[in-house]
Order: structure tokens, then C-alpha cells, then sequence
């Protein structure tokens, strides 16, 4: 896939991390509440990430769609998804059947539903990250030039 | 890679001012002190308790604490005026739904605090299901 691609596809990631980050944002309160029902924190560390991730993700789709700190941001996304996705992924063997809280208090999307599409996302990710650490392939132009191209 | 590192830190330390901002000056910011009780806890304010149970009309009907009152989001209006009748300033109230992962008695809860002003207001862990598998 073209770089120009990968522009898009990274951009409409970090749309996707801004979106979810402010709906977090307008409610905190709520927001730890749905961290809490994970039951694999203490309150006050569920307080702590409620306060902390929607910035995390705000400051992340920033950095892909300005392209400052990209790599990092990349890599912090896959962190993130993947934490989530093993987070969300233990409720249903523990006996829970709890709203993500990704997009909001108490929006229930589905179990398999938020487990595969943030697998996939988590893939597209990872893929991103690869794309970008290629080193760019070496063309010699008619003029005897050599222009590096990915 | 060291670059992706330094930007990765640099991203973290970012998001630090704005999140202790928020949790310094934002009017939903969380309360600090969970208001989840335990069963036993809870059971151990004996009459200083006024339970309200969260969960819909029907599940209330096929049983309930002793004592509790129904309110729930359906019947927010016609069902609150009764609930402040039975509280006074001694009473702690403890509202329930059905489980651990039930997330109305939260926002029940909630709603008491923020709508009605009322103080003491906790939710019990575990919900009704927590009651059934108490031992007597």
C-alpha cells in the first residue's frame, strides 16, 4: 500500500482515538464507573486511568494527524488496544457482561463484537508501525540521481 | 527505535497536565472514595439503612431486600417523592440492581446525589445477587 494510503489510514485512526477520547472526557465520573465494572482495579487506579487515558487519547490522535511523534503514537495506540482487548477479553470467562466504555457511558456494543473489531484495529496498527519502520527502497533516476522511494 | 521511545515518553508526560486538571477542576470529576459497600457492611448499619432497589418493576416483584423501595430510571418522578418521605438525615441509603456488572444501581445512585442532593448515598457490590448468596 502507498504511503499516501497509510496517511489515511493513520489519520482516520487518530480521528477515530480523538472521538473516543472526548466522549470519555465529558463524563469522568461515569467514565471510572465503567473502568470499575472490569473489577480488576482498585478505585482509586480506576479513578486515575479514567482521568488519564481519554488524555492519552487525545494527545496520541493528535500526534497522527499533525504526523509530530507518529512512531510513538502508533506504538502507544497498540499498547493501548492491546491492554484493552485482554481487559474486555477476561470479563466474559469472569462471569461479567459489562459495556466497554470506549465510546461512552453505558454504550453496550456487544462482547465478540468489541473483541474482534479492536483485534482488527490492533492489526491495523501494528501494521502501520512495520510500514513506517521500512527503510525507503533506493531508485537510480535517468539522470543518474538516486531518489529513495518507499 | 530510540526516537519511537523519546516520542513515546514525550506523548505520556503530555497527557499528565491536562489529566490532573481534569481530575482537579472538572465538574464530573470522580470522587476519589468508591461509594461501593459491601453486603456486610452494609447489613452492619442495620436500621440506618434505606435500600433502593434499582432493577426493573418485574424483577422487583419476584423479590427483593426486605424493606426496599423501587426506583428506577422509568419511574424516576412518581417513585422519588415516596423514597424521600422514608429518609431522614440518620439514614444511609444503599441502593442495588442485579449484579456485579449491573451499572444501574451507579447511576441511581448517582441521580440521588446530584438531583435529589442527598447524602450518604452507596451502592451495594454485588447487587442482588450478593443477597441471594448471603449466609443467613
Amino acid at each position: 500500500m502507498s504511503r499516501a494510503s497509510q496517511r489515511i489510514v493513520a489519520a482516520l485512526i487518530g480521528l477515530l482515538f480523538m472521538v473516543t477520547g472526548v466522549l470519555k472526557l465529558r463524563d469522568p465520573a461515569a467514565f471510572a464507573i465503567d473502568i470499575q465494572n472490569y473489577r480488576l482495579l482498585p478505585w482509586t487506579w480506576d479513578v486515575i486511568v479514567a482521568l488519564y487515558l481519554p488524555w492519552l487519547e487525545i494527545v496520541c490522535s493528535g500526534a497522527l494527524l499533525l504526523r509530530i511523534g507518529y512512531r510513538g503514537a502508533l506504538a502507544i495506540c497498540a499498547l493501548l488496544l492491546a491492554g484493552f482487548i485482554g481487559a474486555y477479553g477476561s470479563t466474559r470467562p469472569r462471569g461479567l457482561d459489562i459495556a466497554c466504555g470506549c465510546f461512552g457511558h453505558g454504550i453496550h456494543r456487544g462482547y465478540w463484537p468489541v473483541v474482534l473489531g479492536d483485534t482488527l484495529l490492533l492489526a491495523v496498527v501494528i501494521w502501520l508501525l512495520r510500514a513506517d519502520f521500512r527503510p525507503l527502497s533506493p531508485v537510480i533516476q535517468s539522470n543518474g540521481d538516486v531518489k529513495e522511494t518507499p | 527505535m530510540r526516537i519511537a521511545l523519546r516520542q513515546v515518553l514525550a506523548i505520556l508526560l503530555l497527557a499528565l497536565l491536562p489529566a490532573a486538571a481534569t481530575g482537579m477542576w472538572h465538574p464530573r470529576r470522580p470522587a476519589w472514595q468508591s461509594d461501593e459497600v459491601t453486603l456486610p457492611a452494609a447489613t452492619a448499619w442495620g436500621r440506618d439503612v434505606l435500600w433502593i432497589d434499582a432493577r426493573s418493576d418485574a424483577d422487583f416483584a419476584r423479590g427483593h431486600i426486605p424493606g426496599a423501595a423501587s426506583l428506577n430510571e422509568d419511574h424516576w418522578d412518581e417513585r422519588l417523592p415516596g423514597v424521600l418521605d422514608h429518609w431522614d438525615t440518620t439514614r444511609k441509603i444503599v441502593v442495588y440492581c442485579s449484579s456485579l456488572s449491573c451499572q444501574t444501581s451507579h447511576d441511581v445512585a448517582r441521580r440521588l446525589r446530584d438531583e435529589a442532593s442527598l447524602p450518604n448515598v452507596f451502592v451495594l457490590q454485588g447487587g442482588w445477587e450478593a443477597w441471594l448468596k448471603r449466609t443467613p
